[in-house]
């Protein structure tokens, strides 16, 4: 019957039947169920004999009948390995170009990973080292100012005893202040002729409950029970000692302002480590700094740091909730609430992630560093797979070499699965290989990998390291290994044998995709590093409305801080000095800021926040600032303690017309306005030029010498001199005031010269793949090129004509490339409140790169072949 | 002898590959066996035996025609080797043995 001859068993069953049954009654038992499905077409329907097929087969799956899977493989394993091995081995070796490519290719991509994921785990370390890190958290305030909420770290001084007191979730309530004078600069400690400078805090009695800083003598609940101990870092404590044993009880001089005195050591701490955002020399009684400065005591200031240890299963959200409104509803009761519109709210973030979630927008976490690990992660994923497509990219070009040996194999008997064991063997040991190579050219780079960076890394083999390299190893090895293993065991042995492989337009598609993809991300990454330096470079040469070249700053220390005017008077004699003046603040963003600024035709609603800068007289000239209006500080006008002078961005937020001459009125003193300042910057040029104010105050504490140009090293020569007759036995430390600018933006900087990097070797191992497919490429074509030249082509044609199917593939990369780039830099640029403009030939000098590097790479291979001798290659025909 | 040499099922499978000669294989056993007991077999179950009973030494196979009925594969033709017809007689015989010393009883006419 005609029906009987068309139809076919029912595949699914027919499948599982292959599956099971043992390989000697396979064909018996198929032939039989065929043959009575046959039979049963001519009886019954079809989806009967189909139903009675699949009833049958199901009934056959029986013990005796299954295929024996353990006892047949085991026997094998170690043959099949060694086997594995050693084909690998001779295939390395018989295609020496093709294993240095991929060897290259995946060395570099894994050296990228393996030192991001270095980077990437130390930044994690920081500040996760304390042994109540879970339950650690510091309480933050957002300041309702008019252009936004403002947060920042300083809480009121009695909020720690508040909490602790009024909160029963509050395990420790600690407090830890900055010194209030002279930030920036160090105390001075001293025992008998020793002077040493150090950095210190003022923290609670608990502050060793919170923070795990171990304690090297004493008690951590008895250190701090005197107001006026000490606790020495054990550096510190060596050199001013010459041990850390026995000194508890020993006193020691401390010159810092309002608290100098003499103090007794209670207590030694080790230095905080590395991991350690806060570094500090010594600790003082929080109780000291609370009583000396009176101004703590109000609700209405904010300064020190505030932590809290929660008890463990404390909700934070109902806790934030809580305590949002504390300072505001302790502000009222405590006073006539009158600048209530400007105290701020309070909330908790966790201490351990203040380091990598450093930003804040309206109020909330959003981002900050971490943003930078994203980043690098990405790029390190990239460029990791960049070298795993080349190597797929690669071996499935060259398949054509394997075919007689898969189809071989095939024949004889080989399973697919052992001919994908087989190829994914082979990857994984070039995978292995290529590892060792990595870690190799990762200790080649640390150096300048830690010094770019900023840290000490170490390739310091412990268990986890260990684990995670070989794991990202061995997931490279199967990734890139995986494609081509399916691609090569998928070969039917009769084609393959007969010397044909069927290309399908659907495997050229996917290897010119990948070439386009790889080519993307290279140009994305140099657009990128492009557009970062230009960026870098404008932020460094942009005018900033004041001169800050040649200018060093010193702390006013010592001896200095009686008769600061007969020293600095001194200086302007010498030779080669300017100027010479005192500053309270800098221009890089440390400088006062108050609110509660009164001014005619004020609304009473409006909260503007200026920014405070205490100058000498002379600073301001020293600076070159420009004045659009009236006059700066001078002597000839006395004391200058009533007037005040505002830049323009004050004016324009104030909204005063005709200013000079007018007065405001803050702090309970009334002044006049005698000058305005034009714009400049005094804060990094993320933001915008924030309104800010002068007042002048004559001996303030950071002293400013500007040098003439080309004279640098003999006037500091004699400046230190002269320094140190007035503070014997003190080191003159001194820094330039550009340096202190570069610091600003030292991570932009890293980012640009790191991506300099990245990009470079993704386009290298582009190109490395692009080479090698172009080799192949060429030789394949081999015999069609012998023919051309005889047929009269010349060299340049052939190379066009080779070059021609890449170049395409370039292009297409460039097109996608160039949007993708556009948008990724707009949006980098963007949080710059100064930036460059995206230049056309940021993109089109990128893409032209691209092409050039892809001709030349290109080139170098079909040259080589162009000319060969039409002779050789026709020899077989 | 043990009387647990030869199952039953696995005893009439052998019969019917004796009487089927050259065309004793799996589908013209398993219909033959079918007819003669008016049951619906499995392949699986006549398979199971067949293999069972050549691990024994009951039965030799060797492959056959392929025909297109069967997709191109080969059957198998099995056939009773020297023992099974050894042990099947003395089954027989015992069994016969049995029967004949049965007693008379009234509802029999005549059966041996």
């Amino acid at each position: 019957m005609s029906r009987s001859d068309q139809s076919t068993p029912p595949k699914w069953p027919l499948k599982f039947l292959r599956f099971f049954v043992k390989e000697e009654y396979l064909e018996e038992i198929e032939g039989d169920l065929e043959e009575e499905f046959r039979d049963n077409l001519d009886r019954y329907s079809v989806r009967k004999a189909s139903w009675l097929y699949t009833w049958e087969v199901l009934k056959l799956f029986r013990p005796r009948l299954i295929k024996n899977w353990n006892g047949r493989n085991r026997l094998n394993i170690y043959d099949m390995f060694k086997h594995t091995m050693l084909l690998a081995f001779r295939n390395f070796k018989r295609h020496k170009s093709s294993f240095l490519i991929n060897l290259i290719g995946l060395s570099t991509g894994l050296a990228c990973t393996i030192l991001i994921y270095l980077w990437i785990n130390d930044e994690l370390k920081v500040d996760k080292f304390h042994a109540k890190d879970a339950q650690l958290f510091q309480v933050m305030q957002n300041l309702p100012l008019s252009d936004g909420i403002k947060t920042i770290e300083a809480t009121p001084g009695l909020l720690a005893q508040t909490l602790a007191e009024e909160f029963p979730e509050v395990e420790e309530a600690v407090v830890a202040a900055h010194p209030m004078e002279k930030r920036g600069s160090n105390g001075i400690i001293s025992v008998e002729d020793t002077y040493l400078k150090g950095n210190e805090r003022y923290v609670s009695k608990n502050y060793f409950n919170a923070f795990s800083y171990h304690l090297v003598e004493g008690n951590k609940d008895q250190v701090l029970s005197d107001k006026y101990a000490v606790l020495l870092s054990d550096d510190l404590a060596l050199k001013l000692f010459g041990s850390t044993e026995n000194i508890i009880g020993k006193t020691i001089e401390w010159k810092r302002g309002r608290l100098s005195g003499v103090y007794t050591v209670s207590g030694v701490f080790e230095k905080p480590p590395s991991y350690s955002t806060t570094k500090f020399d010594l600790l003082f009684s929080y109780e000291l700094f609370f009583g000396e400065y009176k101004r703590l005591h109000h609700w209405g200031n904010s300064d020190p740091a505030t932590y809290v240890i929660l008890k463990k299963g404390t909700d934070i959200a109902q806790f934030n909730e809580k305590i949002k409104d504390i300072r505001r509803s302790k502000y009222l009761s405590s006073g006539d609430g009158k600048y209530l519109g400007q105290i701020g709210t309070l909330f908790l973030q966790k201490y351990s992630e203040r380091y990598l979630w450093n930003t804040y927008k309206d109020g909330k976490v959003a981002g900050g560093r971490v943003e930078y690990l994203r980043l690098f992660s990405i790029i390190a994923f990239f460029i990791l797979l960049i070298a795993c497509i080349n190597f797929m990219n690669l071996s499935t070009a060259k398949a054509s070499r394997r075919l007689k040996e898969i189809g071989v194999k095939k024949v004889i008997g080989a399973s697919r699965t052992t001919l994908i064991r087989q190829y994914l063997g082979e990857s994984i040991s070039m995978a292995i290989l290529s590892l060792s190579a990595s870690l190799l050219l990762v200790s080649l780079l640390l150096p300048t990998f830690n010094e770019i960076t900023g840290k000490q890394l170490s390739l310091h083999l412990d268990g986890q390291l260990i684990l995670s390299i070989v794991t990202i190893g061995f997931f490279t090895g199967i990734v890139a290994g995986s494609y081509p293993a399916l691609y090569l065991s998928g070969f039917k042995p009769a084609t393959v044998l007969k010397g044909k492989i069927n290309t399908s337009t659907g495997e050229v598609w996917a290897r010119k995709g990948l070439v386009v993809f790889q080519f993307m991300v290279s140009i994305i990454l140099i657009i990128s590093v492009l557009v970062v330096y230009q960026q870098i470079t404008f932020i460094n040469a942009k005018n900033l409305g004041y001169n800050k070249d040649n200018i060093i700053s010193f702390a006013k220390e010592g001896k200095l801080e009686e008769g600061l005017e007969t020293f600095l008077s001194a200086l302007k004699k010498m030779p080669g000095v300017v100027a010479a003046s005192s500053f309270g603040h800098d221009l890089i963003g440390d400088h006062g800021g108050i609110s509660g600024l009164e001014w005619e035709g004020k609304d009473s609603e409006e909260r503007i926040r200026f920014g405070n800068l205490e100058v000498d007289f002379g600073l301001m000239e020293m600076f070159g600032f420009e004045m659009k209006a009236g006059r700066m500080f001078s002597r000839e006008f006395g004391t200058e303690e009533s007037t005040i002078i505002f830049n323009e961005a004050a004016i324009d937020a104030m909204g005063l017309e005709a200013p000079l001459g007018k007065t405001v009125k803050f702090w309970g003193k009334e002044r006049q306005i005698i000058g305005i300042a034009k714009n400049f910057h005094f804060e990094s040029l993320y933001e915008p030029v924030a309104p800010c104010f002068f007042q002048c105050y004559p001996n303030l504490d950071n002293i400013l010498v500007k040098i003439k140009a080309g004279m640098e090293k003999e006037s500091i020569e004699r400046i230190r001199q002269f320094y140190q007759e007035y503070n014997q036995g003190l080191p003159f430390e001194y820094k330039f005031l550009d340096e202190d600018y570069q610091a600003l933006y030292a991570s932009e900087r890293r980012v640009a010269v790191l991506s300099r990097y990245f990009a470079g070797m993704a386009i290298l191992i582009s190109c490395l793949g692009l080479f090698g497919l172009a080799a192949f490429t060429a030789e394949r074509r081999l015999k069609e090129i012998g023919i051309r030249k005889i047929l009269g082509s010349s060299v340049w044609g052939i190379i066009y004509l080779l070059s021609e199917d890449f170049t395409k593939m370039v292009i297409a990369a460039i097109a996608i490339a160039l949007p993708l780039s556009y948008f990724l830099s707009k949006n980098w640029l963007n949080n710059f409140a100064y930036r460059i403009d995206l230049q056309w030939w940021f993109f089109a000098g990128a893409g032209l790169t691209a092409l050039l590097i892809a001709w030349l790479t290109i080139g170098i291979q079909t040259f080589k072949v162009a000319r060969v001798n039409p002779v050789q290659c026709l020899r077989d025909e | 002898m043990k009387k647990t040499k030869l199952g039953e099922f696995e005893e009439l499978v052998l019969l019917t590959v004796i009487v089927l000669q050259e065309d004793a294989y799996g589908v013209m056993i398993k219909q033959e066996l079918e007819k003669r007991l008016k049951q619906r077999l499995s392949v699986g179950s006549i398979q199971s035996a067949l293999k069972r009973m050549e691990e024994k030494g009951f039965l030799t196979s060797q492959f056959g025609e392929a025909t297109p009925k069967r997709g191109g594969k080969r059957k198998r033709i099995y056939s009773a080797t020297g023992y099974a017809h050894k042990v099947l007689t003395e089954i027989k015989e015992v069994r016969a043995g049995l029967w004949a010393s049965m007693p008379r009883l009234s509802n029999d006419l005549g059966t041996i």
